[in-house]
């Protein structure tokens, strides 16, 4: 049993379908990627896992259980945490708060524990730890909104396009840290529109076309397969 | 609660229908025989055969005879054909024993007929509630006599209106010279209480047609036909409207109340351009108004005014407009670029300043110009050149008390009102404006200059009240500020509301209800704002659209979304851009 | 100069009133955008609660202090319970809505508080308050400064409010979601916080200072009356924006400020509008100027920037 299934799906937004019917499986351990262009649902299908958004119908399953009807703030509880599209860090409070807000549906003294550990994985929030996050830079924002992330100890970790809007250099700090959390065993579903590094990475991928799945197989075979290049990898 | 009522269709299943048809039949029955003991209530209701408040059960126990030649939406109909004939008869079956003294004054036909209204909503409520697919409007059959029986169809609309209309208004006027021979209970006559009962068991049977009409798509067939033809409609709708006068029989009361009507009306179609087309939520509507009467109370020639100068009332309409628009623009000019909900506290705080102002301008704690909480009082009637308003006429063999001279200008007043509104509706001014409304920035970014159409909206919207304002000084004779509160402005804003934003017969049928409805009821007088403010509330809850919605308006309201975003989108999203 | 530092006293009273009102209206705006026209009616059931208390349930010769904290208690039972219900059965039914629906449903839920107490309170308007905190004890603030003992309560009574109310949602696990509520509605939930319940707590926690505020002014004014909520909650509602909107801090500093702005204005106003006629009318002019020329406040907005 995969550790979330999800089967049938279909989302609207209104009267606009947005997800029409994907199915895709994450096995704990696994790193999977959705890739697609602009609009294909990627996002959708994120926040319908984690609960901001309704299927219209279909089901989400999360270690044999039903999702898709649990509250959001429940859905963290259950283990997953969601890293969303565009950061979305709380500009008006410190990175420190931020980091502790990760941490809300937690109690106990080992939160300052991880707070350090995120510090030890990013030495540049130490630095910023009282700073208020909207001041940061898009790089750092971006560090903060894995961490807060992480804070949660999810099973399952979901990362919204982590590299959208950086530089070079922090996209490749931020492949690396996803590589290490994976080698660490954390479960991931990444999505992302950089292809090439996120099939690189990935056990499985998805390729998502306007709300339907058109191609997913493991990460390396995705990665040679010639209408992915085409279309992703911008070759001809 | 949804899922009470599906766990009880299903109990009832398959046999909602038989139960409803025999509900139906005994409540036709019932609604034959006779209800009261005594001949107190209205309507013959102590002998057999249909009459007063009986007609409304039967009519919508007739509506069940759509079940047995099943048409789209007919389910939904009956369900509420059979909701509002239970209202219905218990209301009367309640009014009856209560102004009678005792269970005992009731007939044995009421019994039956509460019996049988019972059965019928039981039944009704089992019958599938689901709303059928949409359907584009029927017509009528591509024949020679389809044009001529459109235009039947069109202008027999405005005559039922008309017809509705009087027949309202003249159930508590008819009965006002009647003897108060009974009991009287606490301070209500009976006769007052037996009124109120049969006006509001009108309303409902009212409300439980048009809903019927609504379900079977009847309304929407209707209103595209008369869109086909809206010089026909227009003319109709006139003739109507000039007409009433000529129904009342000298009825100077009942004129009055009309006028009055039209005034709120035309403030509520002036209000509906700034909160329906343009999205502007405008709290102070009123003082705009007020400004207008103030003006034309000031040179009316009042021998209270405290300038004494009188000037041809031609002028000081457009007088009153000017001026009334003139504030407007002060004061949209630098508010209109603010978020959306700081408008409607801006216009809050004008009307509160106005309102001060003109209790302080008294020369006492202001400068002489008001005369205080007391109002220039005395505006002598409108003369338009020899004709003098306050002159009786006596025409066609009908009595026309000086009322309708008023009532008329009303309509004049209403009537250039409503032209502005569609003339601008339809206009690329009004595209612009429901774009805006619908979202600012889009609306923006395609290059519509959205704070001066604003502005325009706001302005225009003050220059019509002001316009208003100067008809309803001589109507009323007097201006005072208690006339001119926020509660007033809220009044407004709930017939807009009511009725349905953005459309002009929105506007129409909410001002009438919401100013028939506290004047006929007098039990509801003490409460009728309280009334109001539950009102407003189920409205925004269940039918944010209003009674008359405009097309457009409905889908937004109703987007019947799969249920994306269902769990806690706050309000206001999409609105504040960082 | 006397009458200057006077007037400064007052303001400062009036703010103290104004701003603890403002607070709910901040919390509120802040959290869901949603201007919450009938929070002066809590304000306004907070001073009935307390009445009902005292004429109904308490025994006569209970001890002042006693007495005091009892009322404050029932004022914000009625306060509190008013607003649950509101929140949940008008408001919560509306999220996702176009804009103006809300909006009308306040003044819907604010029209229906008014007439609610006006008909059905018994007595007549405006009902007497007891004087329980003797009015015409002075207090000196030296060089001929005064304040009655009802109004220095007042002052006093606020200012534990607000820092009360401002150290819970900075220190306090519910507060900080409170904040994250405001700025991220969506991401909070990520966070794993219940909005609805976030939501609720700001209604909650408004409705509490509004009943504080109503308790003030009964014991300061001697009377209660049904429409007492719609001047005060129009001028609180502009308090806030003053200060801006969805900061705390700044619904205090506004409150005071706009106190003070008000009684100044009517002392010192040029002839003819100065003057308790002209009072209400002040607050609104000052309304419309901040509106203008500062409808971000004076310490900066801290509303969600939502895409
Ligand atoms: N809030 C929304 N309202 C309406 N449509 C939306 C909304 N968000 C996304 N969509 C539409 O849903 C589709 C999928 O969007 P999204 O999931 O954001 O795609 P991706 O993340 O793959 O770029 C797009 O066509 C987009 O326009
Ligand atoms: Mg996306």
């Amino acid at each position: 049993m995969s550790m979330l299934e999800v089967r049938d799906l279909r989302v609207a937004y209104g009267a606009i379908e947005a997800i029409k019917g994907i199915s895709l499986d994450v096995d704990e351990g696994q790193v999977v990627t959705l890739i697609g262009t602009n609009g294909a649902g990627k996002t959708t299908t994120l926040r319908t896992v984690s609960g901001l958004l309704r299927p219209v119908s279909g089901e989400i399953l999360f270690d044999g259980q039903r999702l898709d009807t649990v509250k959001a703030h429940e859905i963290v509880k259950q283990g997953i945490a969601h890293s969303p599209e565009g950061r979305r860090i709380f500009p008006l409070m410190t990175v420190e708060e931020n980091l502790e807000l990760g941490a809300y549906t937690r109690k106990g003294d080992s939160i300052a524990k991880d707070v350090g550990a995120v510090f030890d994985r990013f030495p540049r929030l130490l630095e910023r730890r009282a700073q208020k996050a909207g001041t940061l830079s898009g790089g750092e924002q971006q560090m903060l909104a894995i961490g807060r992330a992480l804070m949660s100890s999810p099973r399952l970790l979901m990362l919204d396009e982590p590299s959208m809007g950086l530089s070079p250099i922090m996209i490749q700090l931020i492949f690396e840290t996803i590589a290490e959390l994976k080698s660490t065993g954390t479960t991931i579903l990444l999505v992302e529109q950089n292809a090439s590094a996120a099939l690189a990475l990935a056990d499985v991928g998805y390729v998502l076309e306007t709300g339907r799945v058109v191609l997913s197989g493991p990460g390396k075979e995705l990665l040679k397969d010639e209408n992915v290049r085409k279309a992703y990898l911008g070759e001809d | 609660m949804t899922a009470a009522g599906s766990s009880y269709r299903r109990a009832v299943g398959s046999q909602a229908r038989v139960v409803a048809l025999a509900g139906a039949v005994l409540l036709v029955v019932g609604s034959v025989l006779p209800w009261a003991r005594f001949s107190g209530f209205p309507g013959k209701m102590t002998l057999a055969g249909p009459g007063g408040a009986r007609i409304g059960p039967l009519l919508l126990a007739l509506v069940a005879a759509l079940l047995l030649r099943q048409v789209p939406g007919s389910a939904r109909a009956v369900r509420a054909a059979s909701t509002f004939a239970f209202l219905i008869t218990g209301l009367t079956v309640f009014f009856i024993g209560y102004s009678g003294g005792g269970a005992d004054y009731v007939n044995a036909g009421a019994w039956v007929a509460l019996a049988g209204a019972l059965v019928y909503l039981l039944g009704g409520l089992g019958l599938d509630p689901s709303r059928p697919a949409s359907s584009p409007p029927r017509s009528l059959p591509d024949a020679p006599w389809a044009l001529p029986a459109e235009w039947l169809l069109t202008a027999g609309s405005t005559a039922v209106a008309l017809y509705v209309f009087v027949h309202g208004l003249g159930i508590q006027s008819a009965n006002v010279g009647r003897p108060n021979d009974v009991v009287i209970r606490g301070a209500i006559s009976i006769n007052a209480l037996t009124n109120d009962g049969e006006f509001l068991a009108f309303l409902l049977l009212l409300i439980g047609l048009a809903l019927v009409a609504t379900r079977l798509g009847l309304l929407a067939d209707l209103s595209a036909i008369t869109k086909k033809h809206p010089t026909v409609f227009l003319a109709a709708g006139m003739i109507a409207a000039t007409a009433f006068p000529f129904t009342q029989n000298g009825n100077g009361y009942a004129l009055r109340i009309a006028a009055s009507i039209g005034v709120f009306a035309a403030a509520a179609v002036g209000l509906n351009i700034v909160v329906g087309l343009a999205g502007l939520l405008d709290l102070g509507y009123i003082a705009f108004f007020g400004v207008g009467a103030y003006v034309a109370a000031l040179v009316s020639g009042s021998v209270t005014s405290t300038i004494h100068t009188h000037i041809p009332f031609v002028f000081v309409i457009f007088l009153g407009a000017a001026v009334a628009g003139l504030f407007g623009i002060l004061l949209g000019a630098p508010t209109l670029r603010l978020r959306g909900d700081y408008l409607a506290i801006v216009t809050l705080g004008f009307g509160e300043i106005f309102r001060i102002t003109a209790n302080n301008l008294d020369g006492n704690s202001g400068p002489s110009l008001t005369n205080g909480p007391n109002g220039v009082s005395n505006i002598p009637d409108l003369t338009i050149g020899s004709f003098s308003f306050g002159d009786n006429h006596h025409f066609l063999g009908v009595d026309l008390p000086f009322q309708a001279n008023y009532y008329w200008l009303e309509i004049v007043v209403l009537v250039v009102v409503m032209t502005a509104f569609l003339r601008l509706s339809e206009s690329r001014i009004g595209r612009a404006w429901v774009a805006i409304r619908e979202d600012e920035l889009a609306a923006a970014a395609t290059g519509i200059n959205t704070t001066r159409l604003k502005l325009l909206a706001f302005a225009l919207g003050a220059t019509l009240a002001g316009a208003a304002g100067t008809v309803d000084a001589h109507v009323v004779k007097v201006a005072t500020p208690d006339s001119f509160t926020f509660l007033e402005s809220a009044l407004l804003l709930a017939a807009v509301i009511l009725g349905g934003m953005g459309t002009v017969p929105g506007a129409l049928v909410g001002a009438t209800i919401l100013y028939l409805i506290p004047e006929k009821l007098r039990f509801l007088q003490d409460l009728r704002l309280l009334v109001f403010g539950v009102v407003l509330v189920l409205i925004m809850r269940f039918r944010p659209e209003g009674l008359i919605p405009s097309s457009r308006r409905k889908r937004e309201f109703h987007d019947d979304s799969g249920g994306a975003d269902a769990l806690s989108m706050p309000p206001g999203h999409g609105e504040h851009m960082a | 100069m006397q009458t200057f530092l006077q007037q400064l006293v007052n303001g400062v009273v009036l703010g103290a009133t104004y701003g603890l009102v403002a607070l709910g209206y901040t919390m509120v705006y802040g959290i869901v955008q949603l201007i919450n026209f009938a929070h002066g009616e809590i304000y306004m059931l907070g001073g009935f609660g307390a009445l009902f208390t005292y004429t109904v349930l308490l025994p006569g010769g209970t001890p002042v202090v006693l007495a005091l904290v009892l009322m404050l208690l029932g004022g914000m039972v009625v306060s509190i319970t008013a607003a649950l219900l509101m929140e949940r059965f008008a408001y919560r039914p509306l999220r996702g809505a176009p804009r103006l629906a809300p909006l009308i449903t306040a003044l819907g839920v604010s029209i229906f508080l008014q007439e609610l107490v006006r008909n059905f309170y018994p007595a007549k308007s405006p009902r007497p308050f007891p004087q329980l905190v003797d009015p015409s004890h002075q207090f000196s603030l030296g060089a001929s400064v005064e304040i009655s003992a009802p109004r220095l309560l007042t002052v006093v009574v606020a200012v534990i409010g607000m820092v009360a109310l401002s150290t819970f949602v900075r220190r306090s696990r519910t507060g900080r979601a409170m904040q994250a509520t405001a700025q991220d509605p969506d991401t909070a939930r990520l966070m794993g916080i219940d909005t609805d319940r976030i939501i609720v707590t700001a209604f909650v926690l408004g409705a509490a200072l509004a009943a504080v505020s109503g308790l003030a002014s009964g014991l300061q004014f001697g009377t209660v009356d049904p429409r007492m909520g719609f001047l005060t909650g129009v001028k609180a509602f502009t308090a806030a924006v003053l200060g801006g909107i969805g900061n705390i801090s700044g619904a205090v500093l506004g409150g005071f400020t706009l106190g003070i702005v008000e009684v100044m204005a009517t002392q010192y106003a040029p002839d003819p509008f100065s003057g308790g006629a002209w009072k209400d009318a002040w607050a609104f002019v000052v309304l419309i100027l901040v509106l203008v020329f500062r409808p971000s406040g004076l310490l900066g907005e801290r509303v969600a920037a939502r895409a």
